[in-house]
């Protein structure tokens, strides 16, 4: 019954009762996790480390990730690897640039919306009703985006205004909102360099500064996410889609029909995600996403299939990609932080009793230290590649006791239960 | 095939595996439509086109494989398709207060706040009855219930149903557990290849003459003849400690010692250690701490090829998952285990017709029922596999067999067949581990039996003086077991 190999045998094995962390503790955890980033900045006078630019933006790097995270949970909750959000992000993109520099930036997200939309349809198709290999849909719809569009970009883009083959003609950007009053409040604060207190003000302010609409639109998704997956009936349904489909047939929920809903709904936030890439750096162009799909697939999984967890993992990508923009001294300091966290990583991982895990994450650390304190830069070259380097290092080392949703990957075809 | 269920009563339907209970009882809650052929509830005609129109009408299912998801709670579980809804959402209040009332009224003593992930498999079935009669069902069917408890939990069970019984609820109760429906039902329906054989009362019957009807012919009774055993251990392992990956220890310091000619039954309920104990003993799962002997040589470090090739054979609980290949034909599958020795093998390469000659070998001398040797695992019956792999384990001359549930989901010819062929292991002088959730074969067919509690061997019987209750209270921690 059960899908692993190892659990041989041990499906009626009874469960440790859960322990369910507070929010407290995840409050606390963000104080000291910006403690110690205050430390580094003291110690290593990076003081981008945590100013509201830096913040800025991180939140501006963080949200096509962390929207495509979003897409993957609501697609994988049902039951549904969706591999395919890179593809269905193009589309995003795409739509996004045709229709944005014509009818403005709103209208270009709506049609990335909506084209990401068709890309989750098409997945749909293929692995609910014609029961093909998740990973095959997928990667056929990644492959077969970027083809699609670029074939369409010179059809549509060359001759247009400040377009060209591979870009389209520029897209006017959405308001941006600033919290009157806090911001100055806050920068004067953040002038001071005073240790943690200042830190907490260039968060602060980057987060209350001149933020997109857009940005706060994911925000509300992942709210809205939240309650309706948790809170309503809908949410359950589907949710158990991915648990345990057969379950939900015998108590007559039409199974098939949350499966579409789901991945058509992860296409849309997809779409969304492309959409809102290409509005916030004004143009649609080719290969714009640069696999922030597998990036926001890599941060659902690292927050376990949870709109938090998703948001935490995009942020810290969206982080590291800001810290390489502000340069070789920026990404210099991240390398203290990265060992740092990594040795606080092995101490956790160590009272869980993962002795190989804990082992790895301390060599790894102490090297990363080590390089800090022998080199005054990273070589250039490097540089570019610290985002997927810090993400992929810290979601495999911190990835705990996953849930994945049990029927995941798996065909589901009604009257098949036992 | 015909069956009248009247109100208020335990109508129990009894049949081997394959007599077609399960289909019928897919039809009766909309999973499958018939070809032919009507159901009246109270006298009005349904017509079922998906499990919801049965759950309309009443009818509710608690099926032999729960139908939970683990990673919900009981509440999500019970609620699921049917939710009270309030404020936008679902109304967690109101559920909760129904649940609990439910919960109270027939005793069912179940949380609805926690995971279904954490519940005990008594529990899960109570879950399961829950979620019925939250539906306001007034026609249960029980596909196969005590399939997976112990007697202790059974008699609840069936306190259970009696208190359902009381409230005017009909039960349809399916079952190829003689003893459990005469116990329990009101009305006895046998059922045999699809078609009803005969309606009796459970007054006018014993276990024996219903179990007649159900196969049609005699039954085999697990028995051993006069003891082998002799005093050479061929099996010592002790002090046996393996933990999960997850860091909870599931097997304790557990020492085993199987001499020569000896069957040694593990009784336990599903869970507790037999799954880690056996996989420990094949270098399957890494031991933190013990040693085992095979015939006076530590084979502690030995890898699972090694260990067989000193002489184990296994005979895994999960066929499809590891005993064969279902894809696979017979031929190949003889190979799977012993692919490094002849006749498999000749040198570097496969010897097909070795291999294809010894399979021919064990399918006529196991009576594994097949057209020829290259039709595919699959397509034979779970009996006729499970035929071929314990012809292929007792192939190579094994001293020691493991048997884990060689029994369990066959039919009642294959299961005399393996029988017998586990008394022929056991006159050559193998050593027999037989581990089984069958208390009566294990009873049968052991020389000498342990009862394995949270990973820990917690209490030891003389097999010819012990009762399936007795048993089935130490597998549950509330009997105090003799030392023999």
């Amino acid at each position: 019954m059960s899908a692993s190999g190892l659990a041989v045998g041990v499906q009626e094995t009874v469960a440790p009762p859960r322990r369910r962390t507070s929010p407290m503790i995840y409050f606390l955890l963000a104080i000291a996790a910006l403690l110690v980033v205050s430390l580094v900045r003291v110690l290593t006078g990076a003081g981008n480390l945590t100013s509201s630019g830096t913040v800025a933006a991180a939140l501006t790097a963080a949200v096509p990730i962390a929207l495509a995270g979003l897409a993957g949970l609501w697609s994988e909750r049902a039951g549904v690897i969706n591999i395919g959000l890179e593809g269905m992000m193009v589309l995003g993109t795409f739509g996004a640039g045709l229709f944005g520099w014509q009818w403005g930036p709103w209208a270009g997200v709506l049609a990335g919306v909506v084209l990401g939309a068709v890309g989750g349809l098409i997945h749909a198709v293929a692995t609910v009703t014609f029961g093909v290999d998740h990973i095959i849909s997928g990667v056929a719809i990644t492959l077969a985006a970027p083809g699609l569009t670029l074939f369409l970009a010179k059809l549509y883009f060359t001759d247009a205004p400040g377009g060209g083959q591979k870009q389209s003609p520029p897209i006017e950007d959405v308001p941006h909102v600033t919290i009157p009053g806090l911001s100055s409040v806050l920068a004067d604060i953040e002038q001071q360099q005073w240790f943690f207190v200042s830190d907490l003000a260039g968060l602060l302010r980057g987060l209350t500064t001149d933020v997109s609409l857009l940005t706060l639109l994911a925000v509300v998704l992942f709210f809205v996410t939240a309650y309706v997956l948790w809170r309503t009936a809908f949410g359950l349904r589907l949710r158990s889609c991915g648990e345990a489909p057969h379950a939900a047939e015998s108590l007559g929920v039409n199974v098939y029909k949350y499966k579409y809903a789901a991945i058509t709904m992860s296409g849309a936030l997809a779409g969304l995600g492309g959409a809102i890439l290409a509005v916030a750096s004004s143009q649609f162009r080719d290969g714009q996403t640069g696999g922030r799909g597998y990036i926001g697939l890599a941060s659902m999984i690292f927050g376990n299939w949870r709109p938090g967890g998703v948001a935490a993992g995009a942020g810290l990508f969206g982080y590291t990609d800001a810290m390489q923009l502000r340069g070789e001294g920026a990404v210099h300091a991240l390398l203290l932080l990265l060992g740092i966290a990594l040795l606080v990583l092995a101490v956790v991982q160590l009272r869980a009793k993962r002795y190989v895990v804990a082992g790895v994450a301390t060599v790894i650390g102490a090297l990363f230290i080590l390089w800090f304190a022998l080199t005054d830069q990273v070589p250039p070259e490097l540089v570019s590649a610290a985002p997927y380097v810090v993400t992929l290092l810290v979601l495999s080392l911190a990835a705990q006791r996953l849930r994945v949703p049990k029927w995941i990957g798996r065909t589901y075809r009604r009257g098949e239960g036992g | 095939m015909n069956v009248a269920v009247r109100t208020g009563t335990v109508h129990a339907l009894v049949g081997e595996n394959g007599a077609g209970k399960s289909t019928l009882m897919k039809i009766l809650y909309g999973m499958q439509r018939p070809d032919e052929g009507t159901i009246s509830i109270d006298g009005t005609q349904g017509d079922f086109h998906t499990p919801a129109d049965a759950i309309a009408v009443g009818i509710g299912m608690v099926h032999q494989h729960f139908m939970l998801a683990d990673n919900l709670t009981v509440l999500e579980n019970v609620v699921l398709g049917d939710e009270p809804r309030g404020g936008g959402g679902i109304d967690f209040k109101a559920a909760r207060a129904k649940i609990k009332d439910i919960s109270a009224r027939y005793g069912l003593g179940v949380d609805p706040d926690r995971l279904v992930d954490e519940l005990g498999v008594g529990e899960r079935q109570r879950v399961e009855i829950l979620k019925v009669l939250f539906r306001g069902a007034r026609i249960l069917i029980l596909d196969e219930p005590t399939a997976v408890l112990v007697p202790q939990e059974v008699d609840e069970l069936f306190g259970n149903l009696r208190e359902l019984k009381a409230e005017g609820l009909t039960i349809l109760f399916i079952s190829h557990k003689l003893d459990e429906v005469l116990s329990v039902a009101d009305d006895i329906t046998v059922m045999r290849r699809g078609t009803t054989v005969a309606s009796v009362a459970p007054g006018d019957v014993t276990a024996r003459q219903l179990a007649e009807l159900m196969v049609g012919s005699a039954l085999p009774v697990p028995e051993l003849r006069e003891s082998t055993v002799t005093d050479t251990p061929v099996l010592e392992a002790e002090g046996l400690t393996v933990t999960s990956p997850d860091g909870r220890t599931v097997l304790e310091g557990m020492s085993v010692t199987i001499n020569a000619g000896e069957v040694l039954g593990i009784a336990g309920v599903e869970g507790n250690g037999q799954a880690e104990l056996v996989e420990a003993l094949m270098g399957i799962r890494p031991l933190q701490a013990g040693r085992i002997a095979l015939r006076g040589e530590d084979i502690t470090k030995l890898s699972t090829r090694k260990r067989r090739d000193a002489g184990i054979g296994y005979i895994p609980e999960d066929r499809h998952r590891q005993g064969v290949l279902l894809e696979a034909t017979l031929w190949e599958n003889r190979i799977l285990g012993h692919q490094t020795k002849a006749p498999s093998v000749r040198g570097l390469l496969l010897n097909r017709s070795g291999a294809r000659a010894d399979t021919q070998r064990i399918v006529d001398e196991y009576d594994v029922r097949t057209p020829n040797i290259d039709v595919l695992a699959g397509s034979l019956s779970g009996g006729n596999q499970q035929k071929l792999i314990v012809g292929r384990e007792m192939s190579g001359n094994p001293v020691l067999l493991i048997a884990s549930h060689p029994t369990r989901g066959v039919d009642v010819g294959a299961q005399a067949a393996i029988w017998e062929q586990i008394r022929k292991a056991r006159a050559e002088q193998l050593a027999v581990l037989l581990i089984s959730a069958d208390l009566d074969e294990l009873i049968g067919m052991s020389d000498s039996l342990a009862v394995i509690l949270r990973g820990r061997l917690v209490a030891s019987y003389d097999p010819k003086a012990v009762t399936p209750e007795e048993l089935g209270s130490a597998m549950t921690g509330a009997g105090d077991g003799e030392e023999s």
